[in-house]
């Protein structure tokens, strides 16, 4: 009998203390140090509404981020992949695999996919399914330094602004010495986001970017666009992209006074307020008869299809993408324009600081996102990494032309896109 | 210095028992385990995984010979690494050797202060090649970095349409800056063993051409030159196989850029196998470019025959 | 001395004077910029002297990453990985020089075989290796794959077989085991070479880069090259703070260097005849 009670009792302490027990939710991410600040406060407003799930945070920095997940991911061991994750593009990892199907989790619980921005949730599906939710909408404004403009007499930047308009401010903005030494430059933006003016001025890269069947960067529009952002560097108004990384990125050189004007997104306010800059957004100006074509992307939340407790990462993930949970911290943290709409009309994205002002620039562009930077099958990276953005590069240092190098580019484009059996 | 020495021709060990034999295993049991996992196993594996397709999460696919074929003839970015690889191995390695040689013969001549000259030129030997070239892309910056200023100084104060190069975001200019940081970074190390081969020349053959009326010049290129041959042809092999394999330098000061312009093999190696998820089409590049440099090697060692002097009578 | 010598000397001094310059201007500008405030690194011209030491900088920059872990773990490995290869390639020359066995020609030529193989082809099956042994991102991958050395094993095997034989006769006549004439008298009669080889060994490992970066992954695994390379590769680069930590990945090497420069050079030289 006493033995029976024993057991009895062992049985019961244990079932009492599993049903006590947290679960780990572990919970990958990118970020400066400063951002991993801000995902640590919304671990922590999580875990105090949800005592029995536990975040943990694996950080890496942006540079190494992608490379170090997916040689988690070939380790196949569920104890060291993480379980939610933030990934872009969500496309080529679902392709492999390791991520797990959303749909069956937002039926189940009815969660409104309805109020994210038009086009963005796109941007996590894959072959009709949803695998990641965007936490932001990564799209681009103009910010611009108040100061410089007020010295060089230039009148701020608005929405009626074209690409002429913004030629002719770079001219008085660049403060280029009699050597040919430039002192200042107009405008700093990375090579990569040259996608920005060819949406603009209604081109594109492929003609399909999920089952492409040819490159599309040697019609007009696209050449016409990359021969602005071209000439823009050739006449010293934009500081050359591999000179821009070696400065140490746009947002070193904005602050630092080298450059008026970048092309951004909203995760620099924080830094910028923090150094006490003087400096407003606009929306980024357009081609005459053009289109706003800000990038309807952003990295996602994604699941992993190892996680060992499915049921609380999706608890952590729904909560992460709502108004009252994680949308709202990290929006008023002032970093990201958040995905959700009701999210970035609210306070929380409108009212958050006082600095930049002109916070309708950010919805403005929003509302006029469009889907299509990059291509939604597995051999992007190696297409972009290895033929296009190189072949850009060229140009981008002003070593060749875009009337010499496009059709070129093409040619090895298709040649790529054949060899690898597109269209499938 | 010592260059691999003849091995000696001792008698053997009179005390030799049968015993030995499993002592023998025993002693080379630990280093055999690791040679055979780390070492063997491995090179018949990038054999084997040179003929799939893998990305390492979905299952291999056996291509036969197709990366193989891939990167021979059609891919052109291997053409153009395979260029900018050759552009630094036979720029590196001259330049090394006569720079490292002249320095060697400076410090050579009795002067004062030999220590201190020597630690410093031999101090970027030591230091961490990461630091170093993240300092390098500071130093070349085109508007502020220290390279380029006193060119645009003077620009400025003379008026002369002088522009200093635009070192990292040229495709010309990008090789140099890479050759220049390694060169800095190795020139001690040639320079001490050229000092320690220079030491072991004869005082007495210099003495003998000066009697002879030799002048400096001829006595460098009559004594000096000969007389170091060996660690010369030395240093051309281990030189050629480390610019062969540069990776590095370029990684951390250009990632490669402009246009590719200073990526190398090991760097397309990289990208192959950790950015684009293609471990076998990387294999098979690995064991191209081992065919590259066992090929340069036995070059070199058949044409040391013609220039190599060895002494002979040691 | 003749006084055309003493002009002669003159200039060769001003000729290295020069070259010493251009060899340490680079330290000179990451010490001077790793000193100055954010405001005065993009001055033009440069400013050789920062206006005032911003010592906070080297703060500011050891805080923004876990400098200490990095320096744990590279002194971690670089001894253990010398310690491990020293070990198992001494006992391996040992046999190769001293003990008869059969297959022993033949199997030193497969060892001397694969210092043919450059280390990038053995890269990657490694890599792979690595993860099916579990041992991705930890310190097993970073000590043990790169401590087999064959090169180690050929070096150490010439210098053993140096030493006379007459001694390991004379030891086995007092009924020494191989294991005791291994660890008393070749051990001992090989110090010269085991040092230089460890020096070499041990700059080698402390300076790696390719092998950390591939199979590290967390911020708690990385050695100092791979935690200053993902420093740089952070969204916004501060020179001043970049500079500072590349100050601090320098700064000890140099400073053991300094002391035992003799040392230094034998290792690097001696041994690096061999390898690079």
């Amino acid at each position: 009998m006493k033995r029976w009670l024993f057991v009895a009792t062992l049985v019961f302490s244990f079932v009492f203390s599993l049903s006590l027990a947290q679960t780990t939710v572990t919970w990958a991410m990118w970020g400066s140090p400063e951002e991993i600040a801000t995902h640590q406060a919304v671990a922590d407003a999580f875990m105090a509404s949800h005592p029995d799930i536990n975040i943990e945070i694996w950080s890496q920095p942006w540079g190494d981020y992608f490379t170090k997940i997916q040689t988690l991911w070939a380790s196949g061991d569920s104890s060291v992949i993480p379980d939610v994750m933030f990934l872009s593009p969500v496309v080529n990892y679902a392709a492999d695999g390791v991520l797990e199907n959303l749909d069956p989790y937002i039926e189940a619980s009815n969660y409104p996919i309805d109020d994210y921005w038009p086009g963005l949730l796109e941007f996590g599906m894959y072959d009709g399914h949803v695998y990641g939710f965007p936490r932001d909408i990564g799209l681009e404004v103009l910010y611009y330094n108040k100061d410089i403009f007020d010295e060089a007499g230039v009148d701020y930047p608005d929405e009626t602004w074209t690409w002429d308009d913004l030629t002719a401010a770079a001219e008085k903005l660049t403060d280029v010495s009699s050597s040919g030494r430039v002192n200042r430059y107009a405008l700093g933006m990375e090579g990569g986001k040259y996608q920005l003016w060819i949406g603009q001025n209604k081109g594109s890269i492929l003609d399909d970017m999920r089952n492409p069947s040819r490159c599309t960067l040697a019609d007009p529009e696209a050449m016409d666009a990359i021969k602005f952002f071209a000439d823009m560097m050739n006449n010293n108004y934009a500081m050359r992209d591999a000179n821009l990384g070696q400065a140490g990125g746009d947002a070193a050189v904005f602050q630092s006074g080298q450059v008026a004007m970048i092309i951004q997104n909203a995760s620099r306010i924080s830094a910028f307020n923090a150094a006490g800059m003087n400096y407003d957004v606009a929306v980024v100006p357009i081609p005459e008869g053009g289109q706003r074509s800000a990038s309807a992307a952003g990295a996602a939340w994604t699941m992993s299809s190892f996680s060992d407790d499915k049921e609380a990462a999706w608890t952590f993930l729904s909560w992460l993408q709502s108004t009252d949970g994680g949308q709202a911290i990290y929006t008023s943290s002032g970093e990201i324009l958040p995905a959700l709409q009701s999210t970035a009309k609210s306070d929380a994205f409108m009212g958050a600081s006082d600095t930049p002002s002109n916070r309708m620039a950010f919805i403005t562009e929003g509302e006029n996102a469009k889907v299509g930077r990059a291509g939604f099958f597995p051999e992007w990276n190696e297409l972009s990494g290895s033929i296009i953005s190189p072949a850009l590069q060229a140009i981008w240092s002003g070593e060749a032309t875009p009337e010499d190098a496009l059709p070129a580019l093409c040619e090895s484009v298709d040649a790529f896109l054949a060899q690898n059996g597109y269209p499938k | 210095m010592s260059l691999p020495s003849q091995t000696s021709s001792r008698k053997r060990s009179s005390g030799w028992r049968p015993s030995q034999q499993n002592e023998a295993y025993l002693f080379l049991l630990p280093s055999l385990i690791g040679f055979a996992l780390f070492v063997l196993v491995p090179i018949v594996g990038a054999f084997v995984l040179s003929f799939f397709k893998w990305n390492l999460i979905s299952p291999a696919q056996f291509i036969g010979l197709d990366n193989y074929q891939q990167l021979l003839f059609q891919d052109a970015v291997f053409r153009k690494v395979l260029a900018n690889t050759f552009v630094y191995a036979v720029s590196i390695v001259p330049l090394q050797l006569i720079s490292g040689l002249i320095m060697a013969v400076a410090l050579n001549q009795g002067i004062r202060g030999l220590e201190l000259y020597r630690l410093i030129y031999f101090m970027p030997v030591i230091t961490n090649i990461v630091a170093v070239a993240i300092v390098f892309q500071w130093l070349l910056n085109r508007d502020f970095g220290v390279a380029n200023a006193w060119v645009w100084q003077l620009a400025e104060a003379t008026g002369w349409p002088i522009a200093p190069p635009d070192w990292l975001n040229s495709s010309f200019w990008a090789k140099p800056a890479v050759i220049i940081l390694t060169l800095w970074k190795n020139i001690g190390f040639t320079m001490v063993i050229y000092l320690a081969a220079l030491q072991g020349v004869p005082e007495s053959l210099y003495d003998a051409s000066k009697v002879d009326g030799a002048s400096g010049l001829q006595r460098f290129r009559f004594v000096t030159i000969p007389m170091v041959s060996a660690t010369t042809f030395f240093l051309v092999v281990i030189q050629m196989i480390g610019a062969f394999q540069l990776f590095a330098e370029p990684f951390v000061m250009t990632r490669g850029g402009p246009a590719q312009a200073s990526l190398t093999i090991v760097m397309y190696i990289y990208q192959n196998a950790f950015e684009f998820g293609r471990m076998g089409k990387a294999t098979a590049l690995a064991w191209i470019l081992f065919a590259i440099i066992f090929v340069f090697t036995l070059i070199q060692t058949r044409l040391q025959r013609r220039w190599v002097h060895y002494e002979t009578g040691d | 001395m003749t006084r055309r010598k003493r002009i002669g000397h003159i200039f060769l001094h001003l000729f290295l004077i020069i070259g010493s310059l251009f060899m340490l201007l680079p330290f000179f500008w990451m010490l001077s910029t790793s000193l100055k405030e954010a405001r005065e690194v993009f001055t033009f011209p440069p400013q050789w002297i920062p206006s005032k030491l911003n010592w906070s900088n080297y703060t500011k920059a050891l805080t923004a990453m876990p400098f200490g872990r990095f320096y744990l773990n590279s002194f971690l490995v670089a001894i253990s990985t010398t310690a491990l290869t020293i070990t198992t390639s001494s006992l391996a020359a040992f046999a190769f020089a001293r003990l008869r066995f059969k297959g022993r020609e033949t199997l030193f030529l497969v060892y001397l075989a694969t210092l043919m193989i450059p280390f990038t082809v053995l890269l990657i099956p490694n890599f792979i290796m690595v993860r099916y042994l579990g041992w991705y991102d930890s310190y097993w991958a970073l000590i043990f794959p790169p401590a087999f050395s064959a090169f180690a094993t050929f070096l150490l095997r010439q210098n053993f077989r140096g030493i006379p034989v007459e001694l390991d006769d004379a030891a086995r006549m007092d009924g020494a085991s191989s294991f005791r004439i291994w660890w008393q008298i070749i051990m001992p009669n090989s110090g010269p070479a085991l040092a230089a080889l460890a020096i070499f060994l041990f700059l080698g490992n402390w300076n790696e880069f390719l092998w950390p970066l591939v199979v590290t992954n967390s911020a708690e695994m990385r050695t100092i090259p791979v935690g200053l390379n993902s420093f740089q590769g952070q969204y916004s680069v501060k020179w001043e703070l970049l500079m500072a930590a590349a100050v601090v990945a320098m700064l000890p090497i140099i400073i053991v260097y300094m002391f035992a420069q003799k040392w230094f050079i034998k290792g690097i030289t001696v041994t690096g005849m061999g390898g690079r």
